[in-house]
């Protein structure tokens, strides 16, 4: 009886968000309702309880933007993330229940550690992305694991450049800094390009009218792993560069 | 142990001092003894040869020193260590290390036992105790401090500041010193921490802060991110043995080097030596040149100059190691030094000119000094305190933890997965299966640290998975949830993810006390009949082959099939023997008698083991048939 009940209030759930969300409902299984331990009144999945303020048990496949009460949407407005971040940590840290029974501190203990993870996870827009791909069934790490092509030749000549370096004397050395701080500036660019490149896949996304439409989803999952992939690389050899230039500085 | 309601008070207790403060409406304010006056209890225990404690003033009192007396002599004078009773200064600094980690200048300073053991001890006579314990005299006497000070009042639940760069056994013994003065310990702040929310620095609109805290043992620096009343931590550095104590030991050793070194380490002159310095270290703050004159007796008189240039040169190490952590933590925030909109300057230390000029030079702005450096953090445990009790709900404190966690893997590597300056309660789960088919265990070691290598980071905790049924290599699936609470202390849970049943973890710390030690000293201290060191090794010994015995018992009489009749008369051969042995006082005996019933029977407890397995996998298949 109380199963058929939970599933009609979780499907005014899924609408709800389509509305709210603007797009479809995301194919996931419907979350089922739970019971709030301190007053027993049922409800959505969430981190804390919207009668009487508790901490909530945590459905363990509770997703980050749920769990910060964010639309599954990939643009995400960052000063509005950090303020519900605070709105919500605020309300449901260890420190808030000092006083309260070893139940409902473990749950706000637990519930305060999925926040800050959540919250971590979206704040960047690379962890956010690569949390996406995750939602999806997909993994960066599977069909990248070469060098992007259009990056390959940089990223050896880069790393040849700092071993010459490291070996170099005299007049040499000044000229091979010059040449890396050049190259530098051009991955920074590239970057920033990438970056940019990123947001507007993520527009794509939350634009997207209909996520059930595999060719579209398809590419959009490629042109992600695509441009992450770039950017994780660009990301190491700006740090070996500045690892480089900076071992230059102390010695 | 019993949880109180009730106010709670906030405590800081430093390396050389240790202060308790409370909240009165909404301001903070220190409890000072109301005999003396006096707000600062240093953190000096004594402990005489009869087991009675003095700690503060009374136990500087009875320090090993040099002293004028009646006669007008010199004379030597004190507790000089061991038999004759000790006294302990810094206990903070021995806080949380296992016996191999006390250094060799330690060693010279005061009797250890235990030096291969897991906690250090510090030797009294016959009795042996732990940093936790002394540090628990010194909580005691806070306490009644503050029931003193506040006709009326109970204190039992506090909130207690501890470096930010402590790790987590440090902080763990901090707890247990809680627990063993009869305290709940609602929460451990960091100092730096601690002193950002004393400072008001609410009030800010937005800022970039970093808290500067060099005191008498230890190093912190924190940068936080404030706004709208949420302190959040965005790195902390440090290192927990650097202090002004290294200052004042260079000193003493600059005094003192013409003499031998065995005169030098002699506790009396040592410690007399020690003033000296800490009281010209202080004085030239203020002046620019001092004289330290030191009589040590029969004829010999030590007089020497110090000016404050020669007193910087003494300090320069120490304060650029500082320095090197405030870069550190800069990196790790991803911040510039220009970027910090407020330095905050806690602890004895930052009273020196040269502290606050390079910390000045460092950040490019003039450090906030206002409140005064010695209570400042014991402030700020109040102010957390009243958080606590939900009178300051405006304020939300978010701390990181200071030192990566991580599993030792393959190859002896360290696989991190909670990342140094990760924001705190924080958790991780980690899949764990098995490496070869029907293996029933899987060990999981626990390291904190930054090494690449396991062996060179510190072991936190060891603890076993299973037992599993025999299944293939691979096939289970362990997921071991690493929690670090906002103590910043470690909770592994397990569960198995093919049944969901959750996994009890029996975690093993690699260094302090376990949980029964702390109990069977709280029960010891209730008592008051504390046992001489070699009465409480009889009894861990005999209490060890007891265990043995009746465990032996219980399974010849259950699995008596399993035991051959050779074996089994060799077995209680043994046993008989241990029994015997057991009713005497000869430990060591008893201890081997024990070890080699051990190992005569561990090829029948494997036997039991198989058949457990056997059973159960008959079991499981009789329900799936079912």
């Amino acid at each position: 009886m109380s199963s058929a009940r939970v599933d009609v209030e979780s499907r005014s759930w899924s609408e709800r968000f389509a509305g709210a969300g603007g797009s479809t409902a995301y194919k996931s299984k419907l979350p089922e309702m739970i019971k709030c331990p301190s007053c027993a009144r049922p409800q959505q999945p969430r981190l804390i309880c919207d009668s009487c303020g508790s901490p909530l048990p945590v459905p363990s496949d509770l997703d980050c933007f749920s769990a910060l009460g964010f639309p599954r949407k990939l643009s995400i407005d960052t000063g509005a993330l950090e303020r519900a971040y605070h709105e919500l940590g605020r309300k449901i840290h260890p420190d808030r229940f000092a006083s309260g029974t070893s139940t409902v501190r473990a749950l706000s203990l637990s519930g305060t550690a999925l926040l800050t993870r959540s919250y971590r996870t979206l704040r960047d827009p690379i962890s956010r992305g690569l949390y996406w791909l995750e939602l999806n069934g997909e993994k960066l790490a599977e069909n990248n694991k070469g060098v992007p092509p259009e990056l390959a030749e940089t990223v050896f000549e880069v790393q040849e450049q700092l071993s010459d370096l490291r070996d170099a004397s005299g007049d040499a050395v000044a000229e091979l800094r010059s040449e890396i701080e050049h190259r530098r500036e051009d991955a920074a660019a590239t970057l920033e390009d990438l970056n940019a490149q990123l947001a507007r896949n993520f527009s794509r996304w939350d634009a997207s009218p209909n996520r059930e439409d595999v060719g579209a989803k398809h590419t959009l999952v490629t042109e992600l792993k695509a441009i992450l992939s770039k950017i994780a690389y660009l990301r190491t050899l700006l740090r070996d560069i500045d690892r480089g230039l900076e071992t230059l500085r102390a010695a | 142990m019993a949880e109180f309601s009730g106010k709670i008070y906030g405590i800081d207790l430093g390396t050389t001092n240790s202060l308790i403060a409370t909240m009165d409406g909404d301001h903070a304010g220190v409890l000072a003894d109301p005999k003396t006056g006096a707000s600062i209890l240093p953190s000096v225990v004594a402990i005489a040869p009869d087991g009675e404690v003095h700690v503060g003033q009374d136990a500087i009192a009875v320090e090993p020193r040099l002293a004028l007396k009646d006669d007008g002599q010199i004379h030597a004078t004190g507790f000089a260590g061991g038999d004759l009773g000790v006294v302990v200064r810094s206990v903070k600094r021995y806080m949380g290390l296992g016996g191999n980690e006390i250094a060799p200048e330690d060693q010279a300073r005061y009797t250890f036992v235990d030096l291969t053991g897991p906690v250090a001890r510090f030797q009294v006579g016959q009795r042996a105790y732990t940093p936790s314990q002394i540090s628990a005299e010194i909580l005691r006497a806070l306490k009644h401090r503050a029931e003193a000070a506040l006709p009326g009042a109970k204190v039992e639940r506090v909130v207690i500041t501890v470096p930010a760069y402590f790790n987590d056994g440090q902080r763990q013994a901090t707890k247990d010193a809680g627990r063993l003065a009869g305290l709940e310990v609602v929460r451990l702040v960091n100092e730096p921490t601690a002193a950002s929310l004393a400072y008001g620095l609410e009030k800010l609109a937005e800022g970039r802060v970093a808290v500067y805290d060099f005191g008498g043992g230890t190093f912190d620096i924190s940068i936080l991110n404030v706004k709208g009343g949420v302190f959040e931590v965005l790195a902390t550095n440090g290192d927990t043995h650097l202090g002004g104590d290294d200052i004042d030991a260079a000193i003493v050793n600059w005094l003192l080097a013409d003499l031998p070194e065995s005169i030098r380490n002699e506790r009396h002159i040592w410690n007399s030596a020690r003033r000296l310095a800490e009281d010209a270290k202080k004085k030239l703050s203020a002046s620019d040149q001092t004289e330290l004159i030191l009589e040590v007796p029969p004829d010999l008189s030590i007089c020497e100059k110090l000016t404050r240039a020669h007193l910087e040169e003494f300090a320069k190490p120490f304060i650029d190691r500082t320095l090197e952590r405030c870069r550190l933590a800069l990196q790790d925030a991803k911040l510039e030094p220009s970027h910090i909109d407020a330095v905050v300057l806690v602890g004895g230390s930052t009273r020196m000119p040269m502290v606050r000029r390079e910390v000045q030079k460092m950040f490019g702005r003039e450090p906030l000094c206002s409140l005064d450096p010695d209570e400042v953090v014991a402030l700020g445990a109040a102010v957390q305190a009243g958080v606590l009790m939900g009178t300051r709900n405006d304020m939300l404190l978010l701390d990181v933890v200071p030192l990566s966690l991580g599993i030792e893997t393959v190859g002896g590597v360290m696989e991190r997965i909670i990342h140094r300056n990760t924001t705190i309660p924080t958790s991780v789960t980690e899949n764990f299966t098995t490496a070869v088919d029907n293996q029933t265990h899987v060990d999981v070691h626990v390291l904190q640290g930054e090494r690449e290598m396991a062996k060179d980071c510190r072991s936190l905790a060891q603890f076993k998975l299973g037992p599993m049924q025999p299944q293939p290599a691979g096939y289970p699936k362990i997921g071991v949830t690493f929690l670090i609470d906002a103590n910043g202390i470690l909770n592994v849970t397990a569960r198995d993810e093919r049944t969901g049943r959750e996994h009890s973890v029996d975690v093993k710390p690699s260094y302090g006390l376990s949980d029964d030690e702390i109990e069977k000293m709280l029960e010891e201290a209730i008592d008051l009949g504390e046992q001489d060191l070699e009465e409480r090794l009889l009894i861990v010994a005999r209490t060890d082959a007891q265990q043995i015995l009746a465990a032996l018992r219980k399974q010849l009489a259950d699995f008596g099939r399993l035991v051959g009749g050779d074996e089994r008369m060799a077995i209680e051969e043994l046993a008989g023997r241990l029994e015997e042995a057991e009713k005497g006082t000869d430990r060591e005996q008893i201890a081997k008698l024990t070890e080699d019933l051990n190992t005569a029977t561990t090829p029948f407890a494997e036997r039991i083991m198989d058949a457990a397995i056997k059973q159960a996998l008959e079991k499981k298949s009789v329900e799936e048939l079912s």
